[in-house]
């Protein structure tokens, strides 16, 4: 169960400084109301588990404490534009989920002599997500990048209020395809954290084995993709086949390519007999095989290669500042996975992965997925060497108001607090791991050309939607 | 001989975008696709040609005069470039210091079309478009000159006949050459790794970027342009690098498969190489242009010949 601290206004800053220097790592913040008053909450995870500070802001505005997480900037602009609370102390708080027509109210000042903008988006020449870039220029180099998303914000975080436990996972769900099954499960997590669930042994590993189902084919996807962002043809074709192979895998088994509707509140929602777990085993052990014989391939393409080192890099120190999660975070060395912390999830002796050399550039963040992809392959396969059955989850604890689940995406850490009144659900927040790396992306794009930044963005490979909400 | 040569030279006007077609498909093959047909252009060349134009706020007679001047300037060139050493007349003499001329114009008209639109992705393609051009143009003039000296005249067909039989290939000069025009077709057809035909990424694009401004028949006229322009440069590399030799009608035969096999060599690179991080372009070029200078002290000084 997670551990609710209140604080008094006049501590806050304090309780979280302390935290910090205790260890402790910012995993994001929210706003809510109690009593009629808003408050302001943060999680923060240490090795030992979670812990959520909350502080009420009865005036609607709290100190802020970017200047000592700058991971919680996002959190707090949200919160600004969303809810009305104001954070003396983060200046200039600029817009995020609000677009205003100042450029000055949301963009970077950047100026000099033959420094230019260029805008791209929200309407994109691919099948791309609507975001909208800003580029501050000088030549074809970028000095800064600025971003404005939410332009699919649906609200479903409100929308997904006054519903019970288990009706607010579709507003979960709906937040985005590609990490349906991490964010539903971040979700279900929330709830059965609230209510003193622990999931039994079935229901862990069937879980287990959707999430990772899930990271296979975004993996597949993401490798591919950055072949495709400098015409690197055969991998962008090799890589986009693997990745159907492994959601028709998904299809065979689950009845969703996107897996969608695969997992349930306090208990499983698939089932795979023997048979079929042999035959997703099987074909498994195949797409492994094909992955490994496509990777060599990558691996020894010199015009590839070439276009990866040095480019985007993201130092470890960066990365730490600014919060990144996921695999942008372990190819910049920082070793954390969410994976190696779940009693939730069957990930027993897990390790994160990590590379010999973390360099933080666009090269070290595709083998970084390389390295993950034989992971998955092996846990799949130890997973699925009996059949799967729903599970329950089982009470072990109290019932309490509040819960949080953290699982890890293939884009990483996404945490999901969800805050009960009663059997309905008072409040929730969705923060994704592409939430959390979104900075370090416009951080990572600076200082690099122009025309490398599809690469850059695509060795990221960040979600809109499930920012947008 | 020179009445069969006008018409096929008219004939390539019809028959050019069967070339960047025919990459297309064979690129998809090569790529485990099924692809478009190689008759995809001539299509997409009939519904941009039914469309009419488009006229954006605040631009004016450099953005509407530009396409059909990109294409009359592909056509001149047309008329120039012999064919398997032979040419018809039609008034614009065959000089290879001309074509570079016409190509160097539609590459203008292109990039002041863009100024005009002052669209950000036109203006940043065509910027490149000319930083490229700088370090292209000397390789085209450079390559060109190797071709020159043998035939001791700049005139094209001299050139063309200058560079048939095996004599030719007894030196390095003609090696040279032949080896950086290949760098020159990849400029100037605007392909991998120079530059991606493919791409939707206006960030990454090079000679993409101006035509994004344009539809309709504005936009045929340029789709024919840049395939008029694999036309020119494959002829042209096929007559003055390649291997030829007999008659008129053996070397009508050899410039045929000649440039059926460039085209399958530019679908080989393109599937085979990714695209080189931009500001290597130059360095390539200025490679190239070292072989050709090479090539060109070598001959000065006789060696081989």
């Amino acid at each position: 169960m997670t551990a609710i601290e209140h604080v008094a206004p006049h501590a806050w800053r304090v309780t979280v400084a302390d935290a910090l220097a205790g260890g402790e790592r910012f995993g994001g913040a929210w706003a809510s109301r109690r009593d009629g008053h808003p408050t302001w909450r943060a999680l923060l995870v240490s090795p030992h588990g979670l812990r959520v500070v909350s502080c009420p802001a009865s005036e609607g505005h709290l100190e802020s404490i970017v200047d000592l997480v700058e991971a919680a900037g996002w959190d707090e602009r949200e919160a600004h534009d969303l809810h009305g609370l104001e954070f003396p102390g983060h200046s200039p708080l600029r817009a995020l989920a609000a677009h205003p027509e100042d450029p000055a109210q949301w963009m970077t000042p950047v100026s000099g002599d033959g420094v230019h903008q260029v805008a791209v988006g929200p309407i994109h020449a691919g099948v791309i997500e609507s975001g909208h870039f800003r580029f501050h220029v000088i030549g074809e180099r970028i000095l800064a990048l600025d971003l404005r998303l939410f332009y699919k914000h649906r609200g479903l975080e409100r929308a997904a209020e006054g519903r019970d436990g288990a009706g607010g996972l579709a507003y979960a769900q709906r937040a985005c395809g590609a990490c349906a099954v991490a964010n539903t499960l971040a979700y279900a997590q929330a709830v059965e954290d609230a209510g003193g669930l622990q999931p039994d042994r079935e229901l862990r590993s069937a879980r287990t084995v959707l999430l990772e189902l899930e990271r296979l084919y975004n993996h597949l996807h993401d490798i591919g993709a950055i072949c495709a962002g400098v015409g690197f043809a055969p991998g962008s074709m090799a890589f986009a086949a693997l990745k159907d192979r492994a959601q028709q895998i998904n299809q065979r088994a689950f009845g969703h390519r996107f897996l969608f509707g695969s997992v349930g509140v306090g208990c499983g929602a698939v089932e795979l007999d023997a048979s079929s777990t042999d035959a997703t085993r099987g074909a498994l052990r195949e797409l492994h095989a094909d992955t490994a014989a496509a990777w060599r391939e990558l691996e020894f393409a010199g015009s590839l290669q070439a276009r990866f080192d040095g480019v985007g890099v993201l130092g470890t120190a960066d990365a730490l500042r600014l919060g990144a999660v996921g695999p942008a975070a372990r190819a910049a060395g920082i070793r954390e996975d969410v994976r190696g912390a779940s009693p939730r999830l069957a990930y027993d002796d897990f390790t994160p992965a990590s590379l010999a050399e973390p360099t933080g550039d666009v090269g070290a963040r595709v083998r970084l997925r390389a390295i993950e992809l034989e992971t998955t392959y092996h846990l799949l396969d130890g997973l699925l060497a009996r059949p799967l059955t729903p599970g329950r989850a089982v009470a072990v604890a109290e019932t309490a108001t509040l819960g949080v689940g953290r699982v890890e995406s293939a884009r990483g850490a996404t945490m999901c607090a969800v805050e009960l009144d009663g059997a309905r659900v008072a409040r929730l927040r969705l923060r994704t791991g592409s939430y959390a790396n979104w900075p370090a992306l416009a951080h990572a794009a600076a200082g690099n050309l122009l025309p490398d930044f599809p690469l850059i963005n695509k060795s990221f490979e960040l979600c809109y939607a499930c920012v947008d909400r | 001989m020179n009445a069969l040569s006008a018409i096929v030279q008219i004939a390539g006007g019809a028959l050019a975008p069967l070339l960047p077609g025919s990459i297309q498909t064979l690129k998809a093959r090569l790529q485990g696709r099924r692809g478009p047909s190689a008759l995809q252009p001539y299509r997409t060349l009939w519904r941009l040609w039914r469309k009419s134009a488009i006229d954006p706020e605040g631009t004016g007679v450099v953005y509407w005069l530009a396409p059909p001047l990109v294409a009359a300037c592909l056509l001149a060139a047309l008329a120039i470039v012999p064919v398997a050493g032979h040419a018809g007349s039609f008034g614009l003499g065959h000089d290879a210091l001309v074509l570079v001329g016409l190509l160097a114009l539609a590459r203008f008209a292109l990039a002041a079309a863009a100024w005009d639109t002052g669209n950000g992705f036109a203006l940043m393609a065509a910027a490149r478009d000319l930083m490229i051009s700088v370090f292209g143009e000397a390789l085209l003039i450079l390559v060109l000159l190797i071709a020159a000296l043998s035939a001791h005249s700049s005139d094209l067909r001299a050139m063309s006949t200058a560079a048939a039989g095996s004599h030719i290939w007894s030196g390095p000069a003609h090696w040279c050459g032949a080896l950086a025009f290949v760098l020159v077709i990849l400029l100037e057809t605007g392909r991998q790794p120079i530059d991606n035909p493919d791409t939707h990424l206006e960030l990454t694009m090079i000679h993409e970027g101006p035509l994004l401004e344009y539809g309709g028949r504005d936009l045929a006229f340029l789709h024919w342009a840049a395939a008029a322009r694999h036309w020119v440069m494959l002829v042209l590399g096929a007559q003055l690098f390649l291997p030829h030799w007999g008659g008129f009608a053996a070397s009508l035969g050899l410039l045929v498969a000649g440039v059926a096999g460039l085209c399958g060599v530019l679908a080989l690179i393109e599937t085979a190489q990714a695209k080189l991080r931009i500001l290597r372009v130059p360095a390539l070029l200025g490679i190239g242009c070292a072989i050709t200078l090479a090539g060109v002290g070598m001959w000065v000084a006789g060696v081989g010949a």
